[in-house]
Parts: C-alpha cells; sequence; structure tokens
C-alpha cells in the first residue's frame, strides 16, 4: 500500500508489455548495426545485407526540418535524403492511427533511457520519477515545444543541420566517429544521467521530435480509453506511466506526452479486464 | 475495435517496414546523393561531366566512374595509402592533409580532374594539390594559364601523406610553415578559405559575409530565393544560371569588403 493523491491504494506487482521491449531494442540494435556499418562502409568494410546509410538518412527527424526547404525550394537540407522524408511519413501515418507509437516503440533514445531508468527505480523506488514538483515539471512539459520552434527556425534559416550538433540521439550512434560534437554528448550523457531520477527526461521535457508527434494525442484513431464503471480507482494506471499522466483521472487520454507504450492499460498495470484499453471510439 | 500489445507490435513493425519494402520497389528508398555529376549544359563539352560537381562523399570510384580516370591515378596523385582506392572518400583528404598549411581536399580532387581531363575551370579562388598531382598534370596537355596556376598553387611535401613536413610552394606560405610561426599559419590560412564562393556556400553565408541583397541580386541577376539556407549552386542549377560565372562575381564582391 502507498499514499497517491490522498489515497492509500494497492500496487500490485506489474506486468510489463514485454513484446514492446522486443521491439524496442530490436530497433535500437537495428539503428546500432546501421551506424556501425555506415563507419565502416567508409574505411571500405560493410557488414553484408544490412544498409550503409548514414544516420540523418534513417531519421525521420531530418524530413520534419526539411519540410520548409522541400516546400519553397524543392531540395532537402544538407545531408537529409529522399528516406529521411518517407520515414517522417511513415511516423506521420502510424502517429495519426496510435499517437506517437514511434516514441514508445521504435525510438532507440527512448529505449536507452527507460533502460537507464530500469537502475533509477531500484535506487529510488516510489520516488523514482517523481522528483521533479508538479508544477514546474506541468511548465517544463511545454518547452520541447519552444525546442521545436528553434530548431525549425535555425534549419529554414541557416539550411544545415544544425540540431545534429545538440542531438543526443545523433551522439548515442556516433561517439566514435569525428562527426560527433561535445556539446551532442554532453546533452546526451545529462539525458542519461537525468534517467536515473526522471523516466524518458529528454522526451518529455525537450525532445522537438516527440512535440511534434505528441500533437497526434489529440485526434489519433486508437487511444487510451478507461472505463469508468469498471474502475476500481486504485490509481495503477497513473503510476505506470512513464509520463507521469494521471490516467485514472481521465475517460479518454489526450494529453500531448502519452507515448501509447500501452502500459497504463488491462493488459499491463490495470488489475480489471477491460477496463483501460487501447481502442478506437465506440469500441466494445 | 481494441487493439492488444501484441498486434499493435506487429502493426508498428509491418508499417515501418512494410512502407521501406514498398518505396524501395517504387525507387523512391534513397539513403544518399546519386553519384552521377551534373554535366557541362553549354559549349564545346556540353554534355560531359563537370568536375566541379564532384562531392566530398564521392569515392575515388565515383570519380573513375563519372570522368574515367582510373582510382590508381588518384592514389598517386594525391599520396593516398589504402587497399581500396575505389572505395576511398574524397573528403578522407582532408583528414589525411590536416596539418597542411593549404587545405587539400574536395577541391582540389576537382581541379586535378578538371586539368587532367582539360575541361573548364574557374580558377578564381586558390585550390592547391600536392606535387605528385601536379607533376602528373604537367605530364598533360595545360596551356599557360594553368601551368602558371599549378606552379603558384603546388604543395611539396617531404613525406606522404602525413602532412607534418608539407611546404607550400609560396614564399609567402611557405613563410607560414615555419615552426615558430605555427599558429599565426593557422589563422592565415583560415582567413584565406573562409570567405571562399563553394558549392556549399548559402546565400546566408553570403549575407553573413556582407554582402547586401542588392548586390547579390544584381549577380545572379533575379530574386534571392525565399530560403537563403538554399546553396547558390543549388540556386544556379534550378534557375538555369552557370554557376561557375556567379561565383567568381561573387568573390570579386567579397573581396572588396575584405
Amino acid at each position: 500500500m502507498i499514499n497517491l493523491f490522498g489515497k492509500r491504494i494497492r500496487i500490485f506487482r506489474p506486468r510489463s508489455i514485454w513484446i514492446r521491449k522486443i521491439v524496442q531494442w530490436g530497433f535500437f540494435i537495428l539503428i546500432a548495426l546501421i551506424a556501425v556499418n555506415h563507419t565502416l562502409a567508409e574505411s571500405g568494410a560493410s557488414i553484408p545485407f544490412l544498409a550503409t546509410a548514414s544516420l540523418h538518412a534513417v531519421c525521420p527527424f531530418g524530413g520534419v526540418v526539411s519540410i520548409y526547404q522541400f516546400l519553397t525550394v524543392g531540395t532537402f537540407v544538407q545531408k537529409i535524403h529522399d528516406s529521411s522524408f518517407i520515414l517522417m511519413i511513415i511516423g506521420f501515418l502510424m502517429a495519426i492511427l496510435f499517437g506517437p507509437v514511434f516514441c514508445g516503440w521504435i525510438c532507440p533514445l527512448g529505449t536507452i533511457q527507460e533502460f537507464v531508468s530500469g537502475f533509477g527505480r531500484k535506487i529510488f523506488r516510489k520516488r523514482f520519477n517523481h522528483f521533479v514538483p508538479v508544477k514546474l515539471d506541468n511548465i517544463l512539459r511545454y518547452l520541447r515545444y519552444f525546442v521545436l520552434a528553434w530548431v525549425l527556425y535555425m534549419t529554414a534559416v541557416t539550411g544545415t543541420l544544425i540540431f545534429s550538433e545538440y542531438d543526443p540521439y545523433f551522439a548515442l550512434f556516433n561517439f566514435w566517429s569525428s562527426e560527433i560534437s561535445l556539446t551532442g554528448l554532453a546533452i546526451l550523457g545529462v539525458t542519461l544521467l537525468l534517467s536515473l531520477f526522471v523516466e524518458r527526461p529528454w522526451c518529455k521535457y525537450a525532445c522537438p521530435y516527440g512535440a511534434v508527434l505528441g500533437v497526434s494525442n489529440l485526434f489519433r484513431v486508437f487511444t487510451i480509453r478507461r472505463n469508468g464503471n469498471t474502475c476500481k480507482a486504485d490509481g495503477a494506471c497513473s503510476i505506470m506511466c512513464p509520463m507521469n499522466i494521471p490516467v485514472d483521472s481521465l475517460t479518454i487520454v489526450q494529453d500531448h506526452q502519452c507515448i501509447s507504450c500501452l502500459e497504463c492499460t488491462s493488459e499491463a498495470i490495470c488489475p480489471v479486464a477491460k477496463t483501460v484499453e487501447f481502442t478506437t471510439r465506440g469500441a466494445k | 475495435m481494441r487493439l492488444n500489445s501484441k498486434v499493435l507490435a506487429v502493426l508498428v513493425t509491418t508499417i515501418m517496414f512494410g512502407g521501406i519494402f514498398l518505396t524501395s520497389a517504387l525507387g523512391l528508398w534513397q539513403t544518399e546523393s546519386t553519384k552521377e555529376a551534373a554535366v557541362y549544359t553549354t559549349g564545346e563539352f556540353a554534355g560531359q561531366a563537370n568536375p566541379a560537381d564532384i562531392r566530398g562523399s564521392y569515392t575515388f570510384g565515383d570519380v573513375e566512374k563519372n570522368f574515367n580516370i582510373s582510382s590508381a591515378v588518384l592514389v598517386e596523385a594525391f599520396g593516398v595509402e589504402t587497399d581500396d582506392a575505389p572505395a576511398f572518400q574524397v573528403k578522407s583528404l582532408e583528414e589525411i592533409y590536416a596539418d597542411s598549411p593549404q587545405e587539400i581536399g574536395t577541391a582540389s580532387v576537382r581541379l586535378f580532374v578538371a586539368f587532367y581531363l582539360g575541361v573548364p575551370f574557374d580558377l578564381s579562388s586558390d585550390i592547391y594539390i600536392p606535387e605528385a598531382g601536379a607533376n602528373l598534370l604537367k605530364e598533360r596537355s595545360l596551356n599557360a594559364e594553368q601551368l602558371a596556376y599549378l606552379e603558384a598553387h603546388t604543395v611539396v611535401m617531404s613525406s606522404t601523406p602525413p602532412a607534418e613536413n608539407i611546404v607550400p610552394t609560396e614564399p609567402a606560405a611557405a613563410a607560414e610553415t615555419a615552426p615558430e610561426n605555427t599558429p599565426t599559419a593557422e589563422v592565415t590560412h583560415e582567413e584565406s578559405t573562409a570567405e571562399i564562393v563553394k558549392g556549399k556556400t548559402t546565400f546566408a553565408d553570403l549575407l553573413a559575409w556582407g554582402l547586401t541583397d542588392m548586390t547579390i541580386e544584381s549577380i545572379i541577376g533575379t530574386k534571392m530565393p525565399a530560403a537563403p539556407g538554399m546553396t547558390v549552386k543549388d540556386f544556379c542549377t534550378q534557375n538555369s544560371l552557370d554557376f561557375e560565372t556567379i561565383k567568381p562575381a561573387l568573390q570579386i564582391e567579397i573581396d572588396k569588403l575584405k
């Protein structure tokens, strides 16, 4: 039993969406191998049957920052290719259907943050992911939209991938290359350090691509729905949510921070069947 | 309709890889620039690949494919030690010659290829090539202007290719390489290359270097693009302008500001 929102509630042994972990680490390994293969290819050797694309070429956010130049000039920002644009479109399609599943199921930076957070959860137990005061947290959650605006503006003005200097995702898979910037490495280090205290700090407060995809939570086809009639109001769903969304007080989760991880659903933490589910409107 | 995690996992991976597979099948999935150099559009060499379009991401193999110059010749010209010459990326020259007082890189390959083939090339900016490359070029039929340019832009090295002992032939540049003057030499080198109109120069760069909209537009003969991040070269290509004509005109205006 713990105290939450002034109520004493029972904590159930959490069941995890294990297949999400498999998908996440599958993509993590794939991107890591592609990044390594890109470096190998530049030195004349490469792993057979594996793409040698640059990290920029397999990042959907590269497509997002290229939109302005593509519409006004008809070209991509330097180092961005058609593949980035295609991945951006695929990402948008998935977001319209399922919300930011890219963040919750695919993004390797999210995966590594969750991995580090596993240690933080063991160290700090109930305090983990509750260090930031709620009022401050609520304000900081919008910071990522300012980051997004700055990145889009600077990319449009300079025509270069300005964000790669600061991008912890780029740093994560390029720390061995000469392309890496110290700023990016420092931001990656800070992100991983903060992950010991907060679940997905980069995603919550700074990720510009998460900001873009987060908007889809307002209109996605499938969304998290809570059935108030069967809900025991034990708060388990809210405790389990990595993004600190108070699911137990919502009927439909339209919070811009939801990453569609399904960890709050009856399939995972919610002890009552068919109470918190990922459904379309009117599902029975 | 409700989804559980297993179905969502299948849908997410299917949409992601299915989208990539589909666009690959349609020929839309490109993860790198096409390695086909732009061609001259006018004049005696119309239709022939233009060395000015060689990019840093090109390998010696790409240069060989586009310009029919053997990778072995390029390896000899630039003093590269590699077991796989066709896979050697042009931009890697900058790392090999990192300590050179004068930049040897992609532009050097462009110059070498142009002189080797005897095709037009803009000589308004200072581009340097190693002595071995210069010697190879002198065996080709160069005109007086090209020979003079080569004499003034050859970097002599006492060992190959680690660049610690590289000494430029120009007296002024040679002075820059004296050990006690090393920091000064680096600064001078930076100044000499920082504000040079190249293929990657954007309109934003030109504005940052002090050119006004009016000056730029008077040279390009039309309005500047809405996005200043566009490269001058891309703009010229899209508007059927000759970059090799625009580039020196812009450089003259930039030099006036120094």
